[in-house]
């Protein structure tokens, strides 16, 4: 026995046992055990078929809260994958000096919890005249705004806050693709004459790409599941006409708030296809497959 | 040459402006919490959190409820502090224990396995979060830190990572390893473990960051407040039945900083940590 | 390498306060001196956990949502271990964030487990409760003792099915708090307001007096809309209970109110109601200057509006018409005690938390310490407790306190709806999208009132 265990063709088995029992335990269970619940009315404990799913169709606000997730994970997309990527290649540069203070400034937001970072957010962006915001709109001769309680306000301040927390995350990793790219190319390219702007488009860009799959793929992650930068800035689940609602939100509310589990394990569905549909379309249009095949 | 030398000064002096900027802008948002971590704590309801100085309002009141008032807040500093090294110890031995099977054997089944560890990456812990919930309460696991750790100690990111810095290890080394006669649980716990010292460091960062900060699953979990972590005490002092606010603004800037110690301290693992995975993935 | 980061840190956020909070710092300087709202913060959140000698101690954890019913209940909790001492009791008590606290407890009822022996349900969320099967106690053998004294209809709400699940702790009535400074400044005599109408015109009076809000119209809360919905006999339900929010009576109430936040001088609070943190400093600046409340607001007055202490008169609340006998107050908010079935001190817990709540001595606590109006209206006319120049709420107030009470004391209504399984949901929908939709984005009130209709139609089918 003792023998067996110790073999060159178990060992293997036994290294990634935890794995396998994390997986079965912790994600294959309770990801079949929502499929089953999303089939059932859990407080009167019976079967209803498809109804949750049906329900979910006619579902105004659901709707809205997956339209608000995807608009949010395109204001990421849009905000954090070209900026950081173009701030990385000028920290990069051999022009640029003291790159590392930078890179270490920057990289300061991401230690901080999203409890604490949207309370600060929440009370930057407050009603009151003197607030940070309606200070700033003070000084540019703009009135006072109710920032939390309009839809366009409340979006810039959920991308503010993602756009403070993750732009230096992002430039790292993108500096992390940059810097493996061999400087022989940049010189070449110098010597035909190419300018800085035509070398970043066609060196660096190309020759980063793994980067830019890995940080959309995560950016579509965190985007269609964002929830707690709302739920802070709202100081709850609930917004002024649902205008922070978000799919994990949704997922939140009836599963917890309204003792929905049946309900809100069809919306967690919902998210799981929708993630996985989402970077499988992204995974296939960026390429990533057909490399993996050769 | 000259006008080459001058064009390019002038590009470093556009790029330190610019990247000043966005320092300041940065910087703000902790700047205007550690300032208004001296003001009372009614102001914050008054006027939000702003720039204003306003040095005479100014007193360590805040600070003195946050070391000598009655409260809670050391007990959820405590309780996140344990978790914590809790967390980081338990996902760093199992993952690293699973990354090295999955680096240095070759085995049936390992590809299928390792399709999962990427599957695994890209869900989102929210989609099997209320059935989990439903799960841990079957097994009486609520209000116990075990439900904490326990589902992430094998931890899809972490493992990854450390695959891949085991990829690199000479295999010649493992079969030394043998000749001497460890067996292959020893090889990993007496030649792996000490070489990997770096992956270590990096990966206690991240995690250690992950785990100080969550919110909420712990929320699900942890039912009695002698449990509390700071995320979720922090969070009950957003209240509008209490007078909080002093202890939550210096409560907030106070959890910043451990955090930030250990990172001005190891900063060079904290990024290792977060490229890891852009690279070579 | 290290000290070079930080020192750099440093500097660059010197250089930032600098550059841009020299600016702006002038002209909030000012205010932030006059309204200086100096609350050094208790800051006794969390847990509170009673000292008890002796040996034979049981001990009860108790979840709460507000922090000053903490002290109370450790104080009656004394009392009681004096009168009893073969029964002594030992409160632990949490405090929580009131959507964590209920969310928590509708889990752990659901799962059977960490759930607390005693615990503090706002009325809002009580029904959520009453649904299936019910995790809590029935009290009605506990209440009994104390039965002849209790105002019944708030014994009602926290039942169902003839059985009672809740131990009230106030009666809530809606009155009129009007900051009477701010009030002669211009010129209203706040004494002179009867009806709604009366009120809407003090309003305007004072809008154009002092260019400020008299009153705030409400987007998060329906203190207001209730009682006139209640005064002109209405509800969110029809007859037969089926859920019927856009009915014309509600529509004729928020269309009166829109009249009068159209006249500029009600306008929304941030915040969004009165009882809120974001509210009271724009209260206790002057900024606004009437509150449509329960009674129980006194409470906030004195703990967050310390700057209007001598100022503010509470009377009661208008009506449309003083002649056809309509209610003229209705209880609002609220918080049921309850005790958790499967407790194993369940038979205790209810015994003592009714007399901590409903025995005479608590009553008269209930306004002592509290300053609510308490359940047991034999308090209520008891003028050495009621005037006693001692108590804390007698001296913040210009009038004494239960002068108002008195005045509408056998005229409170209530609404159906309080009881009804649909009334988290319908709070909600009220709270978050319906007045907002009024009062912020001002759209149509029939329209929006249909499609919070329809919303919540989709949601009960």
């Amino acid at each position: 026995m003792k023998k067996f265990f110790y073999s060159q063709k178990i060992a293997p088995y036994v290294f990634v046992l935890p794995f396998v029992l994390t997986v079965l335990l912790f994600w294959i269970a309770p990801i079949s055990n929502g499929v089953l619940l999303s089939f059932q009315d859990v407080l009167k404990d019976q079967w209803v078929g498809t109804k949750n799913y049906t329900r979910l169709l006619s579902d105004k606000i659901f709707l809205k809260a997956i339209l608000n997730s995807l608009k949010y994970m395109i204001g990421t997309l849009v905000l954090l994958i070209p900026f950081p990527m173009l701030f990385a290649s000028l920290l990069n540069s051999k022009l640029m000096v003291k790159a590392n203070f930078f890179k270490s400034v920057y990289f300061l937001p991401a230690l901080t919890s999203v409890v604490v970072v949207g309370t600060i957010f929440r009370l930057m962006f407050g009603e009151a005249s003197a607030s940070f915001a309606n200070q700033v709109m003070e000084a540019l001769g703009q009135s006072p705004i109710k920032w939390l309680k309009g839809v366009g306000t409340s979006y810039i301040i959920l991308l503010l806050i993602a756009c403070w927390r993750w732009t230096g995350v992002n430039i790292l990793y993108f500096l992390a693709g940059l810097q493996s790219i061999p400087t022989e190319l940049y010189e070449a390219a110098s010597i035909d004459g190419a300018s800085k702007w035509q070398q970043f488009k066609n060196i660096s860009m190309p020759l980063v790409k793994p980067t830019t799959v890995y940080v959309l793929t995560i950016s579509i992650y965190a985007g269609l599941s964002m929830f707690l930068e709302s739920y802070m800035i709202f100081k709850g689940n609930n917004s002024p006409n649902n205008i922070g609602l978000t799919i994990v939100g949704y997922l939140y509310r009836q599963g917890i708030e309204k003792r929905a589990m049946g309900y809100a394990c069809a919306v967690g569905i919902v998210l799981l296809l929708s993630v996985m549909i989402v970077n499988l379309v992204q995974l296939k249009l960026t390429g990533t497959f057909d490399k993996e095949e050769k | 040459m000259n006008s080459v030398k001058k064009k390019n000064k002038s590009a470093t002096v556009a790029m330190v402006v610019l990247f000043t900027c966005l320092a300041i802008l940065i910087i703000m948002p902790i700047y205007v919490l550690f300032i208004a971590s001296f003001k009372p704590g009614g102001d914050l309801l008054q006027y939000g959190l702003n720039l204003e100085l306003n040095l005479d309002r100014w007193s360590l009141d805040n600070y003195r409820l946050l070391f000598f008032g009655k409260h809670d807040y050391w007990t959820w500093f405590m309780n996140s502090i344990g978790l914590t090294v809790i967390t980081v110890i338990a996902t760093l031995l199992v993952s690293a224990f699973v990354g090295y099977g999955f680096a240095a054997y070759e085995f049936k089944g390992r590809n299928f396995l390792f399709v999962i560890v990427l599957i695994i990456l890209s869900i989102p812990l929210e989609v099997v979060m209320l059935p989990l919930y439903k799960q841990m309460s079957v097994w009486h696991m609520m209000d116990s830190y075990g439900a904490i750790v326990l589902p992430f100690m094998a931890h899809a990111s972490t493992i990854f990572f450390f695959r891949q810095y085991l990829l690199g290890i000479p295999k010649s080394l493992l079969e030394a390893g043998r000749i001497d006669g460890a067996t292959e649980y020893g090889i990993f716990f007496r030649l792996i473990m000490p070489i990997m010292k770096p992956a270590f460091a990096a990966m206690a960062i991240l995690n250690g960051m992950n785990a100080w900060n969550n919110y909420l699953w712990p929320l699900l979990v942890v039912r009695s407040a002698d449990k509390y972590t700071l995320t979720i005490g922090l969070n009950t002092l957003i209240n509008p039945y209490g007078d909080n606010y002093s202890l939550l603004i210096v409560g907030s800037f106070f959890s910043i900083i451990p955090i930030f110690v250990l990172f001005i301290c190891f900063q060079k693992y904290f990024i290792e940590g977060m490229t890891a995975g852009a690279v070579k993935g | 390498m290290k000290k070079k980061v930080l020192a750099t840190l440093l500097s660059v956020a010197m250089a930032a306060t600098l550059l841009v909070g020299c600016g702006s710092s002038s002209d909030t300087a000012s205010e932030s001196g006059e309204a200086a709202t100096e609350s050094a913060g208790p800051g006794a959140a969390g847990t509170t956990e009673m000292e008890v000698e002796g040996d034979d101690v049981t001990t009860l954890n108790v979840w709460t949502f507000i922090e000053l019913h903490q002290q109370f209940y450790t104080d009656m909790a004394e009392k009681w271990n004096a009168e009893n001492p073969d029964k002594k009791v030992k409160l632990v008590l949490s405090n929580m964030a009131y959507d964590d606290m209920h969310n928590k407890l509708s889990l752990s009822l659901e799962s059977g487990e960490g759930a607390p022996d005693i615990v503090d349900i706002e009325l809002g969320k009580f029904p959520a409760f009453m649904t299936g099967e019910i995790g809590l106690r029935d009290l009605t053998d506990v209440i009994d003792p104390y039965r002849e004294n209790i105002v019944q209809s708030r014994l009602d709400i926290y039942g169902k099915d003839g059985k009672e699940y809740g131990l009230p702790t106030h009666v809530g009535a809606t009155v009129a708090f009007y900051n009477t400074e701010a009030l002669e400044a211009a010129g209203v005599d706040y004494t002179t307001i009867k009806t709604w109408d009366d009120f809407k015109a003090a309003g305007v009076k004072y809008y154009e007096a002092t260019g400020k809000t008299f009153a705030c119209v409400e987007t998060t809360a329906q203190w207001m809309i209730n009682l006139m919905l209640a005064q002109k006999g209405g509800d969110y339900l029809d007859a037969d209970g089926n859920l019927a929010v856009n009915n014309d009576t509600m529509v004729e109430v928020l269309q009166y109110i829109k009249e009068m936040q159209d006249t500029g001088a009600f306008a929304t609070v941030p915040g969004g109601q009165p009882d809120n943190e974001e509210a009271y400093p724009n209260y206790n600046s002057g900024d606004y200057a009437v509150q449509i409340m329960p009674f129980w607001q006194t409470s906030r007055f004195t703990n967050y509006m310390t700057d209007l202490k001598g100022k503010v008169a509470i009377a009661a609340p208008p009506v449309f018409d003083t002649t056809d006998g309509e209610y003229q107050s209705i209880g609002g908010g609220g918080t049921g005690t309850a005790i958790i079935a499967s407790s194993p001190n369940a038979d205790l817990a209810a015994e003592v938390m009714a007399y901590i709540k409903l025995s005479e001595t608590a009553n008269e606590e209930v306004w002592n310490v509290l300053g609510f109006d308490p359940v047991n209206t034999a308090v209520w006319s008891d003028t050495a407790l009621t005037e006693n120049a001692d108590n804390q709420f007698v001296q913040y107030f210009v009038n004494p306190p239960f002068e108002a009470l008195n005045e509408i004391k056998d005229n409170i209504g209530t609404l159906n709806f309080y009881t009804d399984e649909k009334a988290p949901s319908i709070n909600n929908e009220f709270c978050n999208v319906t007045l907002n939709n009024i009062f912020e984005n001002g759209m149509d009130v029939k329209e929006a009132l249909d499609e919070s209709q329809a919303t919540l139609e989709n949601e009960f089918q």
